[in-house]
C-alpha cells in the first residue's frame, strides 16, 4: 500500500480543479465586494487548466492508478473534456444573473467547481468507491446550489426535494454495491466483473445488486419512474444552478452507468437490458407527452431530458460496442444542447426577472436575432431535425438498436420523437413568430456570453455535418 | 468531384445571397440566379454521361464508423429531376425579382430559395438512404422557411407550422423505414439496395417498412389523409408555390417511390397501399379543385390530384406505368409552374385571386390570358399539349390493368370521373377568370405585367407545346433514360405518338373533354352540395383537432403524475424500487434462501430481537408524545448494545452505549424547542396506505438479508485477527482497526467530527430561540434548575467518570476500550455538570473554548503520522514497545496510543462545543446564570 507519485500525474486535471475551488475558497474571504468578479476569472482559469491538462495527460495505454481504484482510459479522456468544456459554456453563461442579482460570491464557484471535480472523479473511477466519492461530491455540491438563492422559497423546496430524493438514491446505489460486493468480494470494477463471469446468474444477491444499480443510475439519470425529482428541482432551481446540474452531471451519469453496467456487469447484459427497456420506453413515452403540457420552458426542458435519457439508455441496452459509442455521442451532444437552451434563458433573465415561461420566449428574434437563431438551432437540435448533430445522434442510437434486432423498440423511439417534435417547434414559433411582450426590454449581454452562445450554437450545426470526429472519439472508448 | 458542389454551390450561396442583399436589395436577386447557373454549370460535365444511360456514383468519406459516405448519384432519373430542379429553379428566380414587392426582404427570400434548391439537389441526388433522408429533412425545414416568409400573416404562420408538422412527422416515419431497409440489405448505399428487390420482399419485415416509407413519401406529396398541409401552404408567396408545390417539394416523395420503385413494388401490399392512396387522392382533388374561390387553391387541389394520378401510376407497378408516371412528373412540373406564374401575376396585376371578383381579365392582359389558358388546357388534356401525353398512357394503363377483374371497371369509371373533373376545373380557371363577366371591385386596375415577369411563363408553356406536338424529338431521349435508371433495366417499348388509334384510352379521353364542358356547364347545383358538404370533410379541422386531443391528454397525464409532493415523490419512488426487485426476485432462476447451514436460533438472540421488535413497534405507536418516544427509543439504542455484547462485541456495546447518552441529552436539547405532541395530520387511509409501503419495503430489504445471510461469504475479519497482535502489537481488533490498519480513516473522521463542532458553533453562534415556558399542560417549567442535591451528586461523580474514562483509554489497545469511547465519558461526565450545575458555574471552572482542544486532538493525531514520515515509513505507520512500571507491572506502549489521545481530545471538545452551544441557545436554562452574572458585574 505503499504511495507513488506517478499516480499523481494522470490525475493532474482533477487536481487543478481542486486547486480552484480551493484557492477561490479561500481568496473569497479576502475579496472586496467589487472584485468579485476574480473569482469568476479565476474559476474559469482553473478550468481551462484542467482542459490543457486534459489534454496533456490523455491519450495512449489505458493506465490504472491508486491499487485499482482509479483508471484513465480513452473514455474517461474523452468524457473529462466535455464535462470541462460544458462547464466552462456554463459558468459563462451564468455570471450576468450573478451579477445582476449581487450573487457573484465564492460560494458559487466552489460549490460549481467541486460538482465538476465529482464529475470528473465519476469518470475516472475503476472501483465503486471512487465511483461513489466522485458521485456524492458532485451531488452534495448540487444539493447546495439549488438552494444558492436563500431567500426564494421555491428553491429551498427544490433543494429540500433533491436531497431527501437524491438520498434516497444514492441509498439504492449503495444498497446495490453492497450486494454486489457480498456476492463478489471486491469493489473493484475487473474482479468484480471476473466473478461475475465465473459465477453468472447462480447467485441471487447478484441479481438484487443489480436492480438496485439500476434504480440508482436511473435515478441519477433521471430516467422513468425514478425521474419525479427533474422538474420540480429544473423549475424550482435558480437558472445558473439547473444550468450546472443539467448539462455535465448527464456525461457523468452516462460514466456511472458506463463503469457499473459494462465495466463491471457486462456479464449480466441479459438481465440488466430488460430492466434498461423498461426505463427507456417509460422515459421516452412520459417525457415526450408530459413535456407538451407544459408552459413553464423549465419544466419542458426538464422532460425533454427525461425522454433524451430514453434514447441514451437505448444505445446503452444495445450491449454492443456500436450501442455504447452511440449512447456516449448522444449524452455529449446533449449537454451541449442543454447547456445552450439554459444558457439562453440566462440571457433573457434580468435583475428582478427569471425568464421561465414559454411566453417569455416571444419576439425573441425581434429583439436579437443572433440569439434567436442559436436558441432555433438548438431546439431543433433537440427535436433531432437535420442537420443538426441532434439527428446524427438519435441516428446512432436507433441504427445501434436495430442492429441487434430490437426493430419494435426503435420504432417506438421514432413515435416518440415524432411527438417530441411539436413541443420544440412550439419554442421556435414562438421565437420567431409572435410579437415581444410590450415591456421586453432590449437585451443587455456581454462579448464573452455571445462568443460561447455562438460556439455552443454552430457547434450543434458543425458536430450534425461533421460527426465523424467525435463519433471516432467515442468508439475508440469502446474497442 | 462536381456532384458534390452542384449540392454544396446553393447551400453555401445562400449564405452569400444574404449577405450581399446589404449592400442593394437587387443584388441578391442577381446572386441568386448566378448561384443557380453556377450549380447548372457544375452539373454539366456529367450530363452527357447520364444521358448515355451511365450511373455516375461519387463518394467521399463523411462517417466511416457508420459505414456513411458522402455519396451522390446520377443517373437518368436523377438527371430529370435535377434538371427539374435547377431548371424552374431559374425562371422561378428571374419571376420573383419581379413578384416581390419593396417591403419583402429580398435577400432572405433568395437565401431560403437557395437553401431549398440544395437541399432538393441532395435529395435526388443522394446515393445513401441516410444522406437522402437528411436533405429530405432540410427540404421540410427550408420550406417551412419559404411558406412562413411573410411572418405577419397568421395565415402564412399556421400553414408554415401544418406543412412542417406533417412532413417532418413523414420524416421521422421515413427514417424508420430506411433503418429497417438498410437493416435488411446491410448497406445504405442505393446501389446495392436496387440490387436486392428479392430479397427485401421476402423479408418478413417488409410490411412495416413499407408502410413507413411510403408514410413519408405520402406526407411530403401530399396523399390523402395527408394532403390538407399543401392548400394551407398556399400563404406562401406565389414564386414559391410556382417552385414547391409544383416541381420541387411535392415531387420528393413520388421521387422516393420513384427511386425505390425496384425494390418496394412488384407486391401485392405495394399495390393496394399505393394504389388505394392514389385513387382516393386523384378523386378528392379533383373534386375540391373545382370548388375553390381562390385561384392558387384551385391549383393546390388540383396539385394534389394530378399527385395522386402519378402516385397511383407507379403503384400499379408496371414498367409501363413507371414510365407514364415520370413522364407525368415532368409535364406536371411545367404545366402547372406556369399556371401557379400566371396566377401570381393576376394575383400582383389585381391584388386579389378570389375568382369570384377576377373576372373578364382578357381585356386587360390578353397576352398572360393566352399563356395561362394553353397551360390550364395542358392540365386538362386537351390533345397537342403535354398533359394529354402522359394523360393518355395513363388512361391506358388503369384500363388495361384490371381488364380481367371482374369489378375492374370501376376503376376505369373514377378515373374517368377524375378526368372530367380536371377538364372542368381547368376550364373554370381559364373562362372563369379571363372571361364570364367584369371584374368586380378589384383593389388595381389590371394590365399586363412587365417582360420579363411573363418570360418564365412563356417558356415553360412553349415547352407544354413543343413536347405536346413533338415528343419524340424532345423529351423522349430523356424519358428513355429515366425509365431506364427507374426500373433498372431497359424500359419496355413505347409510343409516345400523339394518336394511337382508336381506343378505350380516345373514348376515355372524348369522354372527360365532353364531361368536363357540361360538369362546367351546369355547375351551378354541384356547388350548392359543395357548400353543404364544406367543413365536413375538412382534414384540417381533424388535424387541429387531434392536437387538441393530444394536449389534453398530455395535460391529463401531468395532472395524474406531476403534483410536486414529496410524499407522492417518495411514495412512487419505493414502488417503483419495490416492483423492480419484485421482478428481479421472480425473474431469476436462483434460489432466495441460500445453502448456507442455519445457526440454531437460541433464547436470548430471539428475546433481544423480540424485544427490538416491540419496542420499535412502541416508538411508533408513541412517536406523538415525543418525551415518551425519545425515551423508547433510548430502549432501543441499549437493545443494540446488549445484541452486540451477544455477539462478544464488547467495544461496540461500550461505544453504542456512550453514544446513546449524547444523543439522547442532544435530542433533549432540540427537543425543548418542539411543542411537547405533534398534531396527528395524515388521515387513517394515508397511514393505512403507509404501513402498506412499510411493510412491503421493510419485507423486501428482509428478504434481502435473508438472501445474503444464508449464503456463504468470505469475511475478510480473519486477516485482522491474524494481524492484530503481530502488526499493531493490541489484542483489541477493534481498536487497533481504528488507531492503525484504518488510522487514515479515524483521521478524516475525527477532523469531519471537529469540522461539524466548527460549524454548528458558526450557525448557532449567538443565536437565541424563544423556548416555551410552560409545558403543554400550562405548568411553568420547574424554576429551580439546579436542585442542590442532584448538583452536589453530580460533582462527586464528576473525579470517579474522568478515572474511568482514562482507565478505558489507557486499557483500550488490549482490552474493550479506546479513545473514542473515553472521550464520550468525559464529554458525557462534563455535560452532567452543565446540566445539574448550570453554564455559569461550570465556565468559571471549565474554560468555556474549546477550540484549543480540538486542534491540539487534531495536531496530536497528525503528529503522530507526520512522525513515522520524518522515520522514513509510510504515513501513520505505528510501533509499540513494552515498559515495566513498579506497580502496574508490564505495560504496553505503542506509538498508537498517542494517536488515540488525539482522538480522545477531539471528541471531548467536539461534543462539548455542539452540547453546550445548543444549551446556551434557548434563554430558559441560562438566563438566570446570565442574570446572576450581569447581577454580580452590577453590583460591583
Amino acid at each position: 500500500m505503499s504511495f507513488d507519485a506517478a499516480n499523481l500525474l494522470p490525475i493532474l486535471p482533477e487536481i487543478a480543479v481542486l486547486v480552484t475551488a480551493s484557492t477561490v475558497l479561500v481568496l473569497d474571504l479576502y475579496l472586496e465586494e467589487r472584485n468579485k468578479g476574480l473569482n469568476h476569472s479565476l474559476s474559469l482559469l482553473g478550468l481551462v487548466v484542467a482542459l490543457l491538462l486534459t489534454g496533456f495527460v490523455g491519450g495512449g495505454e489505458t493506465q490504472i492508478l491508486f491499487d485499482g481504484n482509479l483508471v484513465r482510459d480513452a473514455m474517461s479522456d474523452l468524457l473529462k473534456g466535455a464535462i470541462l468544456v460544458v462547464s466552462l459554456l456554463a459558468f459563462i453563461y451564468a455570471r450576468p444573473w450573478l451579477k445582476d442579482r449581487g450573487m457573484l460570491v465564492g460560494e458559487f464557484y466552489v460549490l460549481g467547481l467541486l460538482a465538476v471535480l465529482g464529475m470528473l472523479i465519476m469518470v475516472s473511477a475503476n472501483s465503486f468507491l471512487t465511483l461513489y466519492l466522485g458521485l456524492e461530491l458532485q451531488a452534495l455540491s448540487l444539493y447546495a446550489l439549488v438552494a444558492f438563492e436563500r431567500d426564494s422559497k421555491r428553491g429551498a423546496e427544490a433543494a429540500m426535494k433533491y436531497f431527501v430524493l437524491g438520498a434516497l438514491g444514492s441509498g439504492m446505489l449503495l444498497y446495490g454495491i453492497s450486494m454486489v460486493y457480498g456476492a463478489t468480494g471486491s469493489i473493484e470494477l475487473g474482479p468484480v466483473a471476473q466473478a461475475i463471469a465465473e459465477q453468472g446468474m447462480s447467485n441471487k444477491v447478484l441479481v438484487f445488486g443489480i436492480v438496485f444499480m439500476v434504480i440508482g443510475i436511473g435515478f441519477k439519470f433521471g430516467a422513468v419512474p425514478f425521474h419525479m425529482w427533474v422538474p420540480d428541482i429544473y423549475e424550482g432551481a435558480p437558472t445558473p444552478a439547473v444550468l450546472i446540474l443539467g448539462s455535465a452531471p448527464k456525461i457523468a451519469a452516462f460514466a456511472l452507468a458506463v463503469r457499473i453496467l459494462i465495466d463491471a456487469m457486462q456479464g449480466l447484459h441479459a438481465d440488466w437490458r430488460d430492466m434498461l427497456v423498461i426505463l427507456a420506453v417509460l422515459s421516452m413515452g412520459l417525457g415526450n407527452l408530459v413535456a407538451i403540457a407544459q408552459s413553464n420552458i423549465k419544466r419542458m426542458l426538464a422532460y425533454s431530458t427525461i425522454s433524451h435519457v430514453g434514447f441514451i439508455f437505448l444505445g446503452l441496452l444495445a450491449g454492443s460496442d456500436q450501442g455504447y459509442a452511440a449512447a456516449m455521442f448522444y449524452s455529449i451532444v446533449y449537454a451541449v444542447m442543454a447547456t445552450g437552451a439554459f444558457g439562453i434563458l440566462i440571457i433573457l433573465s434580468r435583475t428582478g426577472f427569471d425568464a421561465e415561461r414559454l411566453e417569455d420566449l416571444k419576439g425573441l428574434n425581434d429583439r436579437d436575432p443572433w440569439y434567436a437563431a442559436m436558441m432555433a438551432l438548438v431546439m431543433f437540435s433537440m427535436a433531432g431535425v437535420p442537420p443538426t448533430v441532434g439527428f446524427m445522434a438519435k441516428l446512432l442510437v436507433l441504427e445501434a438498436v436495430v442492429r441487434i434486432d430490437m426493430v419494435w423498440l426503435a420504432l417506438v423511439a421514432v413515435f416518440f420523437s415524432i411527438i417530441g417534435a411539436f413541443y420544440y417547434l412550439r419554442v421556435v414559433k414562438y421565437i420567431y413568430f409572435d410579437k415581444p411582450a410590450e415591456d421586453a426590454p432590449v437585451l443587455a449581454t456581454t462579448g464573452g456570453v455571445r462568443v460561447a452562445m455562438t460556439f455552443n450554437g454552430l457547434s450543434l450545426l458543425a458536430l450534425g455535418m461533421f460527426p465523424a470526429a467525435l463519433l471516432t472519439l467515442c468508439q475508440s472508448a469502446f474497442v | 468531384m462536381n456532384l458534390l458542389f452542384v449540392v454544396l454551390i446553393p447551400l453555401m450561396g445562400a449564405g452569400l445571397t444574404a449577405w450581399i442583399s446589404r449592400f442593394g436589395r437587387l443584388w441578391s436577386a442577381w446572386m441568386a440566379g448566378l448561384v443557380a447557373l453556377a450549380a447548372l454549370g457544375c452539373l454539366s460535365p456529367s450530363v452527357l454521361a447520364a444521358f448515355g444511360g451511365e450511373t455516375l456514383i461519387q463518394r467521399w468519406p463523411w462517417i466511416p464508423e457508420l459505414g456513411l459516405e458522402l455519396a451522390f448519384r446520377l443517373d437518368g432519373l436523377g438527371l430529370a429531376f435535377t434538371a427539374m430542379v435547377l431548371g424552374i429553379g431559374l425562371l422561378v428566380i428571374l419571376y420573383a425579382r419581379y413578384y416581390l414587392s419593396e417591403r419583402d426582404d429580398m435577400g432572405r427570400f433568395y437565401a431560403f430559395l437557395l437553401l431549398f434548391m440544395g437541399s432538393m439537389l441532395g435529395v435526388v441526388l443522394a446515393e445513401n438512404l441516410i444522406l437522402l433522408l437528411i436533405f429530405w429533412e432540410m427540404t421540410s425545414l427550408s420550406s417551412f422557411l419559404l411558406i412562413s416568409y411573410w411572418r405577419h400573416e397568421e395565415e402564412a404562420r399556421n400553414g408554415a407550422r401544418m406543412a412542417l408538422a406533417v412532413t417532418g412527422f413523414g420524416g421521422l416515419a421515413m427514417l424508420g423505414g430506411f433503418l429497417l431497409l438498410g437493416e435488411m440489405v446491410g448497406s445504405y448505399d442505393l446501389s446495392q439496395i436496387l440490387q436486392a428487390g428479392d430479397q427485401v420482399r421476402a423479408d418478413p419485415l417488409y410490411t412495416p417498412m413499407l408502410v413507413l416509407i411510403l408514410l413519408g413519401a405520402f406526407t411530403k406529396s401530399a396523399q390523402f389523409p395527408f394532403h390538407f398541409w399543401l392548400p394551407h401552404a398556399m400563404a406562401a408567396p406565389t414564386p414559391v408555390s410556382a417552385y414547391l408545390h409544383s416541381a420541387t417539394l411535392v415531387k420528393a416523395g413520388i421521387f422516393v417511390l420513384a427511386r425505390l420503385f425496384p425494390v418496394l413494388s412488384g407486391t401485392i401490399e405495394w399495390n393496394w397501399l399505393v394504389v388505394g392512396t392514389g385513387l382516393t387522392t386523384l378523386l378528392v382533388g379533383a373534386w375540391f379543385a373545382l370548388f375553390q374561390h381562390d385561384l392558387k387553391g384551385l391549383l393546390a387541389y388540383s396539385t394534389i390530384s394530378h399527385l395522386g394520378l402519378i402516385t397511383l401510376l407507379f403503384g400499379l407497378g408496371t414498367p409501363l406505368a413507371a414510365v407514364a408516371g415520370i413522364f407525368h412528373v415532368l409535364n406536371h412540373a411545367t404545366f402547372k409552374a406556369s399556371l401557379f406564374m400566371a396566377a401570381g401575376i393576376i394575383d400582383h396585376e389585381c391584388g386579389t385571386r378570389d375568382m369570384r371578383r377576377v373576372n373578364g381579365l382578357w381585356r386587360y392582359m390578353p397576352y398572360t390570358a393566352t399563356l395561362a389558358m394553353v397551360a390550364a388546357a395542358s392540365m386538362a388534356g386537351v390533345p397537342l399539349f403535354n398533359g394529354f401525353l402522359s394523360k393518355e398512357m395513363f388512361f391506358t394503363e388503369t384500363a388495361s390493368f384490371l381488364a380481367e377483374h371482374p369489378m375492374g371497371w370501376l376503376l376505369t369509371v373514377a378515373v374517368a370521373f377524375a378526368g372530367i373533373m380536371a377538364v372542368a376545373y381547368s376550364l373554370r380557371f381559364s373562362h372563369d377568370v379571363f372571361f364570364n363577366g367584369e371584374p368586380v371591385n378589384l383593389p388595381r386596375k389590371p394590365h399586363e405585367p412587365p417582360f420579363w415577369m411573363k418570360a418564365p411563363v412563356e417558356i415553360l408553356v412553349a415547352i407544354c407545346l413543343v413536347v405536346g406536338i413533338l415528343p419524340a424529338l424532345t423529351v423522349a431521349p430523356l424519358l428513355q433514360v429515366a425509365a431506364a435508371s427507374l426500373l433498372q433495366e431497359p424500359p419496355p417499348s413505347y409510343d409516345l405518338a400523339i394518336w394511337h388509334g382508336f381506343g378505350l384510352p380516345v373514348v376515355m379521353s372524348g369522354v372527360a373533354l365532353i364531361g368536363g364542358l357540361v360538369v362546367y356547364a351546369e355547375r351551378r347545383p354541384l356547388f350548392e352540395i359543395a357548400d353543404q358538404l364544406k367543413g365536413r370533410l375538412d382534414a384540417r379541422a381533424v388535424f387541429d383537432h387531434l392536437l387538441a386531443r393530444l394536449y389534453t391528454f398530455a395535460r391529463a397525464v401531468t395532472g395524474v403524475l406531476d403534483r410536486g409532493s414529496l410524499q407522492r415523490l417518495i411514495l412512487l419512488l419505493l414502488l417503483s424500487a419495490i416492483g423492480l426487485g419484485l421482478a428481479g426476485a421472480i425473474g431469476s432462476g436462483s434460489p432466495l434462501t441460500g445453502e448456507r447451514p442455519r445457526m440454531p436460533i437460541d433464547g436470548v438472540t430471539l428475546f433481544i430481537a423480540l424485544a427490538l421488535a416491540l419496542v420499535s413497534g412502541a416508538t411508533l405507536l408513541l412517536h406523538r408524545l415525543r418525551l415518551t418516544a425519545l425515551i423508547v427509543m433510548g430502549a432501543i439504542g441499549l437493545m443494540v448494545s446488549l445484541l452486540f455484547v451477544k455477539f462478544s462485541a464488547p467495544d461496540l456495546a461500550l461505544t453504542q452505549l456512550t453514544v446513546e447518552v449524547v444523543t439522547v441529552v442532544l435530542l433533549l436539547l432540540a427537543l425543548y424547542f418542539l411543542p411537547a405532541r405533534s398534531p396527528a395530520e395524515s388521515p387513517l387511509w394515508r397511514r393505512l396506505r403507509d404501513l402498506g409501503l412499510a411493510l412491503a419495503a421493510g419485507g423486501g430489504a428482509g428478504a434481502l438479508a435473508w438472501s445474503i445471510l444464508t449464503r456463504d461469504y468470505d469475511p475478510i475479519s480473519d486477516y485482522f485477527l491474524a494481524n492484530s497482535v503481530p502488526g499493531g502489537g493490541g489484542h483489541n481488533v477493534v481498536n487497533v482497526i481504528l488507531v492503525d490498519f484504518r488510522g487514515f480513516d479515524t483521521l478524516g473522521e475525527i477532523s469531519v467530527l471537529a469540522l461539524a463542532g466548527l460549524g454548528i458553533y458558526a450557525m448557532l453562534f449567538k443565536l437565541h430561540l424563544p423556548g416555551p415556558m410552560h409545558n403543554p399542560l400550562g405548568r411553568p417549567w420547574n424554576w429551580d434548575r439546579h436542585p442542590d442535591i442532584m448538583a452536589a451528586l453530580a460533582r462527586l461523580l464528576l473525579p470517579l467518570a474522568l478515572l474511568v474514562s482514562v482507565f478505558i483509554f489507557l486499557r483500550g489497545h488490549n482490552q474493550p476500550g479506546g479513545g473514542f469511547i473515553a472521550g464520550l465519558v468525559t464529554a458525557a461526565a462534563l455535560i452532567m455538570q452543565y446540566l445539574t450545575n448550570g453554564v455559569a458555574w461550570t465556565h468559571r471552572r471549565v474554560s468555556s473554548n474549546m477550540h484549543p482542544l480540538i486542534a491540539a486532538g487534531l495536531l496530536v493525531a497528525t503528529g503522530t503520522g507526520l512522525a513515522s514520515l520524518v522515520l522514513g515509513y509510510p504515513f501513520l505507520t505505528s510501533t509499540f514497545t513494552h515498559v515495566h512500571w513498579p506497580v502496574v507491572g508490564d505495560f504496553e506502549l505503542a506509538s498508537a496510543m498517542i494517536f488515540d489521545l488525539g482522538v480522545y481530545l477531539v471528541v471531548v471538545g467536539s461534543t462539548l462545543l455542539i452540547l453546550v452551544h445548543l444549551g446556551l441557545m434557548h434563554s430558559a436554562s441560562h438566563t438566570p446564570a446570565i442574570e446572576a452574572m450581569r447581577g454580580t458585574a452590577w453590583k460591583s
